[in-house]
């Protein structure tokens, strides 16, 4: 296939979806119930242009990248120490697996009764979700240490901290990055499922572009603007693809030596 | 030494311990080792060795052979101090063995080289890690690399080696701390076998194949395991036999080929050595490797 067609194709269908779907809307007259191309894009134009939209992403980005990060800095060395130690595996098991069964928007009521309806509780979440995929990588990794080259590191003289340094952790890097990858992906999915869940009340305190979420809710409630909501919906899309892709390329950058 | 020049008393303790070479501290003194560990996946446990008894000269090659699972590998971990042993003592000068230490170098059989590093990080590791300042490292690092025939791969990582380089590679890692011991474990079993006589021959260069005398010391000690009788008559001063389920010491056979030996593969000595290391094992080879298939 040429690469005029490779790039041709899927874009003339996606001119011609966009076509039939903006002239059945406009036929229809349902412009305020269903979206349309052309409405989603005028949407996102003044949304963009009086800096709503960015505000919103910023202050939902903001949680989210608090929250993977506290994942992170507990979930690592927790999943390191689980993987290197069988009896802390074996005794903090049941507490892990259950608390991991539970869906970390399920914590959402509970979130609110103790942070309140401020972001906070989505930043509970966000955590929470993150947290896990860390844990559970970080052990893998440290179970896949090879011994031959803790025990190379330490006949050429390395210390513990040194094994640390230079083996433990390069060793580990490529699983948790991994990690890292799926605790983003949960921690971006959970903040707008906690922003929604949220996000009415906190429009009620005048604190309403508090996240893309309570954005989301107001939209939904307040102006009733399916344009605007499918416009954020794409943002959000966007913004996870963005990540993930940045997070892929950190990996080839960070792990030069399992580039092939 | 010129014996009309020595002091009378220094020549007799001298030719005392040419006669008893035995007399002289040995560097490495292996007594009444025994191992025996728990298997992970079923519990059970395993006598890996019993009752080794050993003394390596300084500057002595000596060669580990056996079947597979009389634990040859298990033999060396504990010289290099990887695990403890279960009964008796691993000494090296004089001290117990309990931790690795820069002095005894190891070369695994898998290499175990760090994916992470390039070639030049991986040989300049230990350097490295004893604190050895960056200049100083590189320059020895650099040395050993040209040593082993690397030059132009510094940059590359082990993946992107061909598997003699990574042996080349481990090999200049581990001869980066200068280390008087080197414990290797099937270091040429992974590559072919031309690939295996050309690094053979470099591996005797490198020890000191045609240097003057053996066991003066100035050759460092080596214990070398391998399931390969030829190339243990090639490269070793005494071969030591382990048979079988629990390892333990069978026999010491001294191979008494002058050096150099890399034109020695051909000759009928060489061949009848190797026959006779093989008659020695070729019982519990057959038996293990019924073992193995049932």
């Amino acid at each position: 296939m040429t690469w005029t067609l490779r790039i041709g194709l899927p874009s003339a269908t996606l001119a011609l979806l966009a076509l039939v779907w903006e002239i059945g809307v406009r036929a229809g007259g349902a412009q305020g119930i269903a979206p349309y191309p052309s409405g989603v894009i005028a949407a996102g134009l003044r949304l963009i242009a009086d800096g709503t939209a960015l505000a919103a992403l910023s202050g939902s980005l903001g949680r989210v990248l608090i929250g993977f990060g506290i994942g992170a800095l507990i979930g690592v060395p927790l999943g390191l120490a689980i993987g290197t130690l069988p009896a802390l595996d074996r005794a903090i098991r049941p507490i892990t697996d259950s608390l991991r069964s539970i869906a970390p928007i399920a914590w959402i009521p509970m979130a609110i009764l103790w942070l309140g309806v401020r972001g906070d509780a989505a930043l509970f979440v966000v955590a929470y979700a993150a947290v896990f995929p860390f844990v559970v990588n970080a052990a893998q990794a440290a179970r896949l240490v090879d011994r031959a080259h803790v025990n190379a590191a330490r006949a050429l003289g390395a210390g513990p901290g040194l094994v640390l340094r230079s083996v433990i952790v390069p060793s580990t890097l490529p699983l948790v990055l991994t990690g890292a990858r799926i605790a983003m992906a949960f921690a971006w999915g959970s903040i707008i499922a906690a922003e929604l869940a949220i996000g009415i009340k906190v429009a009620g305190h005048g604190r309403s572009v508090a996240g893309l979420g309570q954005l989301m809710v107001e939209t939904l409630y307040v102006q009733r603007d399916v344009n605007a909501l499918v416009f954020y919906m794409l943002v959000i899309g966007a913004v996870s693809f963005a990540i993930d892709a940045g997070l892929r390329h950190a990996q080839g950058v960070l792990l030069p030596w399992t580039r092939r | 030494m010129d014996p009309t020049l020595a002091p009378p008393i220094l020549d007799i303790a001298g030719s005392a311990s040419a006669m008893e070479p035995t007399l002289a501290p040995p560097v490495l003194d292996i007594a009444g080792v025994g191992k025996t560990y728990v298997s992970t996946r079923t519990g059970e446990s395993i006598e890996a060795l019993r009752g080794v008894d050993l003394q390596v000269r300084r500057g002595e090659f000596l060669a580990v052979v056996g079947p597979s699972g009389c634990g040859k590998s298990t033999l060396l971990s504990l010289v290099a101090g990887f695990a403890a042993p279960t009964t008796g003592t691993v000494r090296f000068k004089g001290r117990e063995v309990r931790e690795p230490e820069p002095a005894r170098g190891v070369m695994f059989q898998d290499y175990a080289l760090f994916p992470w590093r390039t070639v030049l990080g991986n040989v300049e590791f230990g350097p490295f890690a004893r604190g050895v300042d960056r200049t100083r490292r590189r320059e020895r690092a650099g040395d050993l690399i040209r040593l082993v025939g690397l030059e132009g791969f510094e940059h590359r990582y082990p993946h992107e080696l061909s598997g003699g380089m990574r042996q080349r590679c481990a090999l200049a890692r581990m001869l980066a701390n200068e280390p008087e011991l080197w414990l290797m474990d099937e270091p040429l079993a992974a590559v072919d076998l031309q690939t295996r006589m050309i690094l053979q021959d470099e591996l005797l260069r490198l020890w000191g194949d045609s240097a003057a005398g053996g066991g003066t010391g100035e050759r460092p000690t080596v214990l070398f395991v391998t399931h390969g009788i030829d190339e243990a008559v090639l490269l070793a001063d005494r071969i030591v036999v382990l048979g079988r389920r629990p390892g333990r010491l069978k026999a010491v056979v001294e191979v008494d080929l002058p050096r150099p030996r890399t034109d020695a593969r051909t000759s009928p000595a060489f061949t009848r050595l190797v026959e006779h290391v093989w008659s020695l094992i070729r019982d519990e080879a057959v038996r293990a490797i019924a073992e193995e298939t049932n």
